[in-house]
């Protein structure tokens, strides 16, 4: 009977091609270590976030003047309002968690290179998305941290040239943050995951095309690859009991502290808090803004510090597979960055007083610093790998992909030389 | 395989500086709170509920609490009609002084108490510091090291009182009132806690039957 059923599908739907070409089938290397389940919590996250989002938006109302009586509402009288409420603000720090350990992964392997290049810019844009919905979720609580970062944020539009000021006022909708911010800012908060779900359709359409990396950085030969399903399934979805356990307990039992304390004393334009601090995940990026004494130029400093990212592919310069794991040079980068993160995101959260100034300026100067340091070191670094030796199966691969840019580069030198000769 | 071991540590390195330097860094204070345990449970979220709605109701409202959820902490209904006097069961405990009164006695309105818990960094240790940080600064006069200029009145007398036994069971009176305040600003927080043991719990069974599952798909691999 289910036989015929699926049969009568596929005549309409190609049903079973996709479960295999997408799941049965699909390839992935057998080496991937845990750090490969990352991308799959973060759309467990996701899931979280929308459902837990969309029970929210029941109870929630987008107006000044009922928004943070609404939460409490929600809180209190709801019922299990408060769990829902509590996974869906620890969802957000989750959310981060998970996506930052993603990216650091992406980053160690170079799981970035060519030809995951589309992989990583498609992860990019969905940073991006990810730090907007957050950042506009935030003001719905109504609080004061809530309304003053908001303010703060939104003045930052403030530093676009010639039109700065109009353009505040049409993103607040007002002269500061008011009612008709919130109203636009749920509306917009509520949008955002469904244009999220479709970059994520995107992201997955090109990981089908050019598959995983792994940890080796080495093209796997077909006998390393095992079928997605149900290998990789069930060790995601042992992955998703660990997160879930890490999940409760934070859920459970400290979920305020993903909540400053200021954002439980409603919005109150005539009274700046004393120190106004952006939630976690904005630290390092809230510090590189203040690092630059100008607003411009703190602005393109903070918006070139996400976007500086995107150039990876073409900064390492090295054709050495496996990322940071067979290269000393590139591991050493890794760590100092991780490092400089850290310490930004602690200048970050800390009113800019006495040496955090010159500290955070010092960071900012590292962050950038790596990366122009990048093209220079990697390919300083692969001379000196190859002059050294390397294992006969990485220097295959090594020699092909130098082979393949000499090509390149000729190729692109015969185009040259055609075109003058027209 | 050196790598592969320092990575995972340089995660947890990057990921808990990113909480504590949100979240422990972030807070100072001039005056440091007292390390109190406040005590969660029924009984003293009973006693500390007595005293704030005796007396630090007369000024503060509590907005965000009903008098029928004074049930929900073990109160009988009599107990409750007791504090109620005429007010419907539905009605928030509002103060007793009206607000333009509050205004013309304090200059302001007094906050709402129903969040003070949760609006103070370590609100439970913040409460109880700013109720027992009141010095006298002359005849009749009072002050507060943790907030100084404050305008509420030293209501448990602990600047000036000198018999001991008193002083502990004052003590002890704004103990019950944290307490109270805690429960206050998170009502199901108890029932948080209970519900989150059981499903970790259930989630670490889950979880160790899914890694055996795991193993046995796995298996197959091998050979």
């Amino acid at each position: 009977m289910s036989n015929k059923i699926v049969a009568w599908i596929d005549e309409r739907f190609p049903l079973t091609a996709i479960i295999k070409h997408e799941m049965t089938e699909y390839p992935v290397p057998r080496n991937l270590s845990y750090w490969w389940n990352f991308g799959f919590l973060a759309m467990t996250v996701l899931v979280i976030q929308l459902v837990s989002g969309i029970f929210l938006a029941m109870h929630f109302k987008a107006d000044a003047g009922m928004a943070f009586d609404s939460v409490e509402h929600i809180m209190r009288n709801v019922n299990y309002g408060w769990l829902i409420r509590y996974m869906h603000s620890t969802g957000a720090s989750a959310f981060f968690i998970v996506i930052f350990i993603h990216m650091a992964r992406t980053l160690y392997y170079g799981s970035y290179r060519a030809p995951r290049e589309l992989m990583w810019w498609t992860g990019q844009v969905l940073l991006i998305m990810l730090m907007a919905t957050a950042f506009m979720g935030y003001l719905l609580p109504w609080g004061q941290m809530s309304y003053w970062g908001a303010q703060v944020i939104t003045n930052l539009f403030g530093a676009t040239p010639f039109i700065g000021p109009e353009v505040v006022v049409w993103l607040r909708g007002d002269y500061s943050v008011g009612d008709p911010t919130i109203s636009r800012f749920f509306s917009l908060h509520y949008l955002m995951p469904f244009l999220v779900v479709g970059m994520i359709v995107i992201h997955l359409v090109a990981l089908h095309m050019v598959k995983s990396s792994n940890p080796s950085g080495i093209n796997l030969a077909a006998k390393d690859n095992i079928p997605f399903h149900p290998y990789f399934t069930i060790k995601d979805i042992f992955s998703i009991g660990v997160f879930l356990i890490i999940f409760s307990a934070l859920m459970f039992f400290t979920p305020n502290s993903f909540i400053e304390a200021d954002n439980y004393i409603p919005a109150n334009p005539l009274k700046t808090p004393a120190h106004i601090v952006p939630e976690w995940y904005f630290l390092p990026f809230y510090a590189i803004l203040r690092a630059v004494p100008d607003l411009l130029g703190g602005v393109v400093a903070m918006v070139l510090s996400l976007l500086v990212f995107a150039a990876m592919p073409y900064l390492d310069r090295s054709s050495i597979p496996g990322g940071a794991r067979y290269r000393p040079f590139y591991r050493a980068l890794f760590y100092v960055f991780a490092v400089d993160v850290f310490i930004l995101a602690y200048v970050g959260a800390k009113p800019p007083e006495g040496f955090l100034v010159p500290l955070g300026q010092l960071a900012t100067f590292i962050y950038f610093g790596l990366f122009i340091l990048l093209p220079f070191l990697s390919s300083k670094e692969e001379k000196w790998l190859i002059k050294r030796g390397l294992p006969p199966k990485v220097q295959e691969l090594v020699d092909a992909e130098v082979a393949q840019r000499a090509q390149h580069k000729a190729d692109r030198a015969a185009k040259r030389a055609a075109r003058r000769k027209k | 395989m050196k790598n592969n071991f320092f990575m995972p540590v340089s995660f947890l390195v990057i990921i808990s500086g990113l909480f504590i330097g949100g979240n422990v860094l972030a807070s100072s204070s001039a005056v440091p709170l007292a390390k109190v345990d406040i005590e969660l449970n029924q009984e003293a979220y009973k006693r500390g509920a007595k005293v704030a709605i005796e007396t630090c109701n007369l000024c503060h409202e509590l907005k965000y609490i009903r008098y029928r959820n004074l049930l929900d902490i073990g109160f009988t209904q009599q107990e409750v009609d007791g504090f109620r006097g005429n007010k419907s069961m539905e009605e928030v405990l509002a103060a007793s002084m009206t607000p333009p009164l509050a205004k013309k006695a304090f200059g302001m309105i007094p906050p709402d108490l129903s969040l003070m818990a949760k609006a103070r960094k370590k609100g439970d240790r913040y409460i109880y510091t700013l109720m027992t940080s009141y010095h006298e600064v002359a005849d009749n006069q009072y002050d507060n090291k943790l907030f100084p200029g404050i305008r509420m009145p030293d209501i448990f007398a602990l600047s000036v009182e000198t018999d001991e036994k008193r002083r502990a069971m004052q003590d002890q009176q704004i103990k019950d009132v944290t307490s109270f305040l805690v429960w206050a600003s998170d009502p199901h927080a108890d029932t948080r806690r209970t519900i989150g043991t059981y499903v970790i719990a259930y989630l670490v069974l889950l979880t160790f039957l899914l890694w055996l599952w795991k193993r046995k798909v796995w298996s197959r691999l091998d050979d």
